[in-house]
């Protein structure tokens, strides 16, 4: 179980990179000032997070092979893991970016910075620190939402327990195990966000308690 | 020389400026005195572009503020201290000094870090330039957002309320840099409360009144018996002022 | 026509799933919030061990995966203590549970939302506990709660989708024989997608409409 384990950490990473730089972008196009960006990456956020993710994944197992693309198993699945959490990542940071002192914008503006050292180097930096938290929430449920990867034949975590399971005929005790595993797993993240939290956030007052 | 010409600014239904009328030539502290809803906060947002006119024409150096390549060039020339400061809270007292040196007036790093590092110490706070503005009394921060002001080098300085969010202590730590400033021959417009204050640094004075300029006098003649004084709006001002 | 192609009885089978969705969920959400109130009268009330465990037993379904969840009940339970379980059995019980996890943390922070200067002057009245928890907290605890509950409800729905993989024939299920017999996955879930999405929304109109009636009562008891 450890090479499933191994794999859930792997993909999970992947996602997760590809959730934050996906939910960034989104982010910053649904506080463009173009309503038809807007409401694209709107309908996106939409969409992936009013859906289950397991017929997103079919969708994207079963589709692309018909249109050409021929992707491996893990890579469909790490893909369709980001496309999802960047969903969710988006909602994060937009909240994160409506939340800034208008004031600070101002000061910035008057200052003659362009809109892009302006978004880049003040507005986003800001949003993100203040979002680790409900952040950190999205991640964790990436975390779990990663067993139905198990489900398009990737042998992650669940996957592997499942073939344990099969040959040991003590589906009980494993999955009990994998669902302690899995619990760790996400106690382990949730340590680590806490931390990321209070180093971003020692020096800026984000309004609430470091 | 910054130049506004009959400038008129609406909220919807409100007007808040009415047929603004008013220069400031290089070299001057003309200070905007005025109670709270005169519109004066509203005429320095109007200079640096924070609102759009509703009527008449702005121009700083003649750059014209309601047009985009105006509105840059105006913001180059000029630089806004402002009431609650509006530091960057992710960024130390030198990088918020330094961020737009660095990325506007395209200064290499090392200049610019190395001018933000004379003005903090012009102000008193040489040995906080790497501490956030959290850690900071709003004092200290008030003088940092000056600091960040000067580094542009600008032409005009424009500061609104830039006391009015500090208890009297701070008051005084910040007013004695201004004060400093306007005998170096800074350019100011300076919107305050501080009447004494007003009356010891700056050149001229100019009250408004709902939106309305009513006077523009010499400081001198402003508070003459037989001058703003005789005007009963400013007599009744100055004195109720006076009592706060 | 291919043996492969749509037929108008699939409307009829994708309408059976969708049945087979709304059911269980509509199932699972009264159930699972009946337990969430039972957990939250075991907190309220301070049980001693019984509500360690209930916070352990919650804190385990929330930090853990649902299909794990499901395993360990289909699988896991009939082999560990000899008893027949159905997949739809082992689907609405562990649902049920894992919404009354969640559901449980929102009416907990709903009651601790409540001041606490009302509750200490509800004491100095002279109220039971009780009185308390039915009178001052939970027409408040009620208006904090729905809009994060209809949030999790809505995800609880798409939540639901996993069952398909113990074989319950909800929408999911459909939608996966559809897909192998017609080989058509662009048609076949971007359909069941949508029908998910119309529920969602559904949903979360529903929620927004008692959430805006409860609010109102609150603020009028308010004044």
């Amino acid at each position: 179980m450890l090479e499933g384990f191994l794999l859930t950490v792997f993909a999970c990473t992947l996602a997760i990179i590809g959730a934050v730089i996906i939910g960034a972008l989104m982010a910053s196009l649904r506080t463009s000032g173009n309503r038809i960006v807007r409401g694209v990456a709107f309908a996106y956020s939409d969409v992936f997070r009013n859906t289950p993710f397991i017929v997103q994944l079919f969708f994207f197992f079963y589709g692309l092979p018909e249109i050409g693309i021929y992707i491996g198993a893990f890579e469909t699945g790490v893909i369709a893991l980001s496309i999802i959490g960047g969903a969710f990542v988006s909602d994060v940071i937009r909240s994160g970016i409506l939340a800034v002192d208008q004031g600070v914008i101002e000061a910035a503006k008057v200052s003659g910075l362009s809109r892009w050292t302006i978004f880049t180097k003040i507005v986003l930096p800001i949003a993100l620190r203040t979002s680790v938290r409900p952040m950190g929430s999205v991640l964790i449920n990436m975390v779990l939402t990663s067993s139905i990867l198990s489900t398009i034949t990737i042998n992650e975590l669940t996957g592997t327990a499942k073939i344990v399971a099969s040959t040991t005929f003590k589906p009980f005790e494993v999955y009990l195990v994998l669902l302690v595993l899995y619990a760790s797993l996400t106690y382990a993240l949730s340590l680590l966000i806490n931390t990321v939290h209070r180093r971003l956030n020692r020096a800026m007052d984000t309004g609430g308690a470091a | 020389m910054i130049v506004i010409e009959n400038v008129e600014k609406r909220f919807g239904e409100t007007t808040v400026l009415k047929r603004i009328n008013l220069t400031i030539e290089p070299g001057e502290v003309v200070t905007i005195l005025g109670s709270s809803g005169s519109g004066k906060s509203t005429l320095i947002r109007c200079i640096n572009g924070l609102e759009a006119l509703s009527g008449g024409s702005i121009t700083v150096d003649g750059n014209d503020v309601s047009t985009k390549a105006g509105l840059a060039a105006a913001r180059r020339r000029s630089a806004t201290v402002f009431q609650l400061f509006n530091l960057y809270p992710h960024m130390t007292a030198l990088e918020n000094i330094t961020l737009a040196p660095i990325n506007v007036l395209k200064k290499p790093r090392a200049e610019a870090e190395a001018r933000a590092r004379e003005l903090l110490k012009l102000v008193g706070l040489a040995d906080l330039a790497s501490a956030y503005p959290q850690r900071l009394s709003g004092g200290q921060r008030q003088r940092v957002g000056i600091c960040r002001a000067l580094a542009m080098d600008p032409n005009y300085l424009l500061l609104d309320e830039v006391t009015s969010a500090l208890d009297p202590e701070m008051t005084g730590e910040v007013l004695d840099i201004l004060a400093e400033l306007a005998r170096g021959g800074t350019t100011m417009l300076f919107v305050t409360h501080e009447v004494e204050f007003a009356r010891r640094i700056s050149s001229r004075i100019v009250f408004l009144e709902q939106g309305e300029l009513i006077i523009d006098m010499p400081t001198e003649r402003f508070f003459a018996e037989d001058g703003g004084f005789a005007v009963p709006r400013i007599r009744q001002f100055l004195t109720k002022m006076k009592k706060d | 026509m291919r043996y492969a192609d749509f037929t108008p009885y699939d409307l009829v089978l994708l309408a059976q799933g969708l049945g087979v969705t709304v059911g269980l969920f509509t199932l699972t959400t009264l159930v699972g919030l009946l337990i969430a109130a039972l957990f939250t009268l075991v907190d309220y009330y301070r049980v001693p061990v019984l509500r360690q465990v209930i916070v352990t037993i919650s804190e385990a379904l929330k930090n853990s995966p649902v299909l794990v969840q499901l395993f360990l009940v289909f699988f896991g339970l009939p082999a560990f203590f000899h008893i027949n379980m159905t997949p739809f059995v082992a689907a609405s019980l562990t649902i049920s549970l894992n919404t009354a996890a969640f559901a449980f943390v929102i009416f907990r922070s709903g009651i601790d939302a409540v001041e606490a200067d009302q509750v200490a002057a509800a004491k100095v009245y002279g109220h039971s506990r009780w009185q308390i928890l039915r009178f001052v907290l939970l027409p408040q605890a009620a208006a904090f709660s729905i809009g994060p509950l209809v949030g999790l409800l809505v995800n609880q729905l798409q939540v639901t989708s996993l069952i398909s993989v113990i074989g319950v024939f909800d929408l999911t299920k459909i939608g996966n024989i559809l897909n192998l017999r017609t080989l058509e996955p662009f048609i076949v879930w971007t359909v069941v997608g949508l029908l998910y999405y119309a529920l969602a929304k559904l949903l979360a109109s529903v929620g927004a409409r008692i959430e805006k009636r409860l609010r109102r009562s609150v603020v009028w008891e308010g004044i």
